[in-house]
């Protein structure tokens, strides 16, 4: 079985999921309840980073889908960051851009996230 | 019933019958004839020597029914007791004391008692001596079988002997060894053998706690009955009478019972103390006995931990068991309980009863519940609960669950019943480990067999050959992994010009995504047949899969509808790979990668707006290839993937050879590429070639 560990770290308004090694159906549960806990945790803004993610399954990738309508309708989003190109290429290949937001670094995504609550407290 | 066996009886009736007749002809004149008496008693000694087989088959109890043996015995020895009571002898006696040795019959009346009773006590003595034997012959040990053997030489010889006291035969060897002194050795002798035998009680072993009172009770009567059967009888001696042989036969066998009777019941009143705890110590062998059998044939986790229970209460003669058992998540739970009530049963086990149970891995006991740290939480729990016993369940150092069992009284439990408990746990966790291997097993198995059967039900949905369309060759093959995968290829012929293909995989493994695929099949092939060109296709398809399928769960495809009248041909990327094509005009490979997103992952416009048509002329030379991810990710033994740069290199070296045969390279590439390494995705390839 292949090596996966999830880290997290809690932000004063996002939350960073550092995701490490291979994810795939037997590894996709940890990820699962990551997400879980921090949605239980009122912690919906979460930025996952995937610097050192060296493979996604389809199971990884439905991880993010089965949980992307739960997180948005609280107000709160999933975006990625620091893919590396043969990662990004798996979401790029199945659209994934149009549904999430992918930023190269870190700082740009947690910007965005800024933005997005200043965009909706205005409304 | 009386049974003598196999033994017949008839020869030494017969001779029996030959002494009742010289004597009827003795009585009719011929008193003194000494020779003839001593024929007479040669052939009742002959006949008694030829009944002695009796006491080796005798079957009262030999078949270990010694508590029915015991029963005819009392029954045989109170009945002739009571029978000498009221038949009035002596008479009898007071005669042969006036007439001396000699005896006078008087009359034919008091002949044919005599005779009656003599048959009678001698039949009687036979049949108790096998009895004896029989008893004696329990737990036999080395020498028994000599040692009784002894006895009843000793025995019958003595008997005999007193032949010689007919008429005034003494014998007279000298002046120290009369007649008289053989006759004290002997019988000196033949009462240490009959002793000596009396030591062989074994078989009160045999008897459980109540069966030896009765035997108590029933002995303080019938001790004492024998031992007056047997004075009443010496004094009186009717069979003496008849025949000295007889009557000394009959005497030894009377005084015989009665040593060993009284052996006996001495034996039995010193064995009475500890006749419960012997009781215990059987009834826990037993119950151990009885648990090793109903659990090492039981796989189902449930009915073990019930039999656990029951016979834990049972063994303990506890008031109420339970059992908890830790699940491979770590959850201790209880699996079985006896005399629990609903709501202690829903309560569960509270905490701090479980940690004192399964504290350091030893068994416990309580006795005095009130004055330990238990007192709170059990009593809150379970009010009635005096004395308890923990005992964890361990296999290898670590806790598989915990037996209870509880009274509700105080000081309810001993040492032993802890001892006993102990071993019990040792057998249920072997049992419980035993039942959890075959529950994984079955589950492996059934997993298994749901894999084959999504297996078979994946390569049922695929194409069972390949569409024939002028102009055109087409090919596709689909490897499938040792899991079940989720890749998929079609052709829907929409009319005689017109093919739509498709080539995909469904996220996931198993049998899910074998049941997404045909769910997919099925609305392809509905679709193909109304929709002219690939998007609207695949914006209807998309709708329809995003309504029915989970959120997590996607569908990667390429759809085209080829034109061989018009020879043109359209296709979408739908998220899957890219599209090699390779042409006559250009040199290299082209890369094909129109916009597009999977199915499922969004309800509406956001594909819409994803997805891009691509429209091409189909010139001679034009090759199509169309894979799945499984070719790019292809790894060999060193984790390296194959990847699109090498599949494309290898699309460029062998593009103009027909399908069939690009194919195979490719897949022979890919083999070699991988080596010794497993694969975990399916292969496909589709491969169009315009002629």
């Amino acid at each position: 079985m292949e090596n996966f560990k999830v880290v997290r770290q809690d932000g004063v308004d996002l939350t960073t999921l550092k995701i490490i090694g291979f994810l795939d159906a037997h590894t996709a549960p940890m990820l699962e309840e990551a997400i879980q806990k921090l949605i239980d945790d009122q912690k919906v803004n979460i930025l996952v980073d995937f610097k050192e993610l060296n493979y996604i399954s389809s199971a990884g990738l439905g991880v993010f889908m089965g949980f992307i309508e739960e997180v948005r309708s609280r107000n709160g989003d999933i975006k990625m960051c620091s893919m590396s190109p043969k990662i990004y290429r798996v979401f790029d290949l199945l659209g994934f851009p149009t549904i999430y937001q992918i930023f190269d670094k870190q700082d740009e995504a947690a910007a965005m996230f800024l933005k997005d609550s200043a965009a909706a407290s205005d409304e | 019933m009386k049974r003598f066996g196999n033994i017949s009886l008839i020869l030494p009736l017969v001779l029996f019958l030959c002494g009742v007749v010289i004597d009827l002809n003795l009585l009719g004149g011929l008193f003194d004839n000494a020779p003839l008496r001593y024929l007479r008693e040669g052939l009742i000694t002959l006949a008694l020597i030829l009944s002695l087989p009796i006491i080796y088959s005798q079957r009262w109890a030999s078949d270990r029914n010694i508590v029915r043996g015991l029963r005819s015995l009392f029954a045989l020895i109170l009945g002739t007791f009571l029978l000498l009571l009221f038949s009035d002898l002596e008479p009898f006696a007071a005669e042969s004391i006036s007439t001396g040795h000699n005896v006078l019959y008087g009359s034919m009346v008091t002949y044919l008692i005599l005779t009656a009773w003599t048959l009678f006590s001698t039949l009687f003595v036979l049949v108790i001596l096998g009895t004896l034997r029989n008893l004696i012959f329990i737990k036999q040990k080395k020498n028994t079988a000599l040692h009784f053997l002894l006895l009843m030489l000793v025995l019958v010889f003595y008997a005999i002997l007193s032949v010689f006291t007919i008429g005034d035969l003494t014998v007279r060897f000298s002046y120290k060894l009369s007649g008289e002194n053989i006759g004290y050795i002997l019988l000196f002798l033949v009462i240490n053998l009959m002793v000596l035998n009396s030591f062989r009680v074994g078989w009160l072993n045999f008897l459980n706690r109540r069966q030896k009172l009765t035997l108590f009770w029933g002995g303080l009567v019938l001790v004492p009955v024998e031992w007056l059967l047997y004075m009443k009888y010496h004094t009186s001696n009717p069979a003496a009478l008849f025949s000295p042989v007889l009557g000394r036969f009959v005497d030894l066998g009377f005084l015989f019972l009665s040593i060993y009777i009284t052996m006996a019941f001495i034996a039995l009143i010193s064995r009475l103390p500890t006749a419960t705890l012997l009781d215990r110590q059987y009834k826990q062998l037993s119950s151990l006995h009885s648990l090793s059998r109903a659990i090492s044939s039981e796989f189902d986790l449930t009915r073990l931990a019930e039999t656990t229970v029951d016979l834990a209460l049972q063994v303990t003669e506890s008031d109420s068991s339970w059992l908890t058992l830790i699940s491979a998540k770590g959850e201790d739970r209880l699996a079985a309980a006896r005399n629990l009530s609903p709501d202690e049963l829903a309560t569960g086990v509270p905490q701090p009863i479980a940690a004192w149970g399964l504290a350091q891995l030893q068994p416990k006991l309580i006795n005095q519940v009130g004055k330990s740290t238990l007192n709170v939480p059990l009593s809150v729990w379970k009010r009635d609960v005096q004395s308890v016993i923990a005992v964890p369940l361990k296999s290898a150092e670590e806790a598989v669950g915990c037996l209870y069992v509880a009274k509700h009284i105080e000081y309810g439990f001993e040492q032993d019943d802890l001892d006993m408990l102990r071993a019990f746990s040792e057998q249920v966790v072997i049992a419980i480990r035993n039942a959890r291997l075959v529950e994984s097993s079955l589950v492996r198995e059934r997993l298994e067999e749901e894999l084959r059967i999504a297996h078979n039900a994946q390569m049922k949905l695929l194409p069972k050959k390949m569409p024939q369309l002028p102009g055109l060759e087409i090919e596709a093959v689909c490897i499938t992994a040792n899991e079940v995968g989720g890749d998929y290829y079609d052709f829907f012929p929409i009319d005689a010009n017109r093919l739509g293909l498709v080539i995909g995989d469904v996220s996931g493994k198993g049998a899910s995504a074998a049941f997404i695929m045909a769910e997919l099949k099925g609305i392809m092939e509905a679709l193909a047949p109304k929709n002219d060109s690939p998007k609207s296709l695949l914006l209807a398809a998309n709708e329809t899969l995003y309504r029915n399928i989970d959120r997590n769960i996607f569908v990667s495809l390429i759809y085209g509808i080829i034109d061989a009248r018009d020879r043109l041909f359209r296709f979408c990327r739908a998220g899957q790979c890219p599209i090699l094509l390779a042409t006559c005009e250009a040199a290299e490979v082209q890369v094909l990668r129109p916009s597009g997103m999977g199915l499922g992952l969004d309800g509406g416009s956001a594909f819409a707006g994803a997805i891009e048509e691509i429209q091409r002329p189909i010139r001679p030379g034009d090759t199509y290839l169309f894979y799945t991810d499984g070719a790019e990710e292809a790894r060999n033994p060193r984790g390296e993937e194959f990847t699109e740069i090498r599949l494309v290199a290898l699309f460029q070296r062998h593009h103009q050879k027909g399908p069939h045969e690009i194919i195979d390279r490719l897949v022979a590439e890919i083999n070699a590429f991988a080596g010794s390494a497993r694969s975990h995705d399916d292969l496909t390839f589709l491969v169009v070639k315009a002629v």
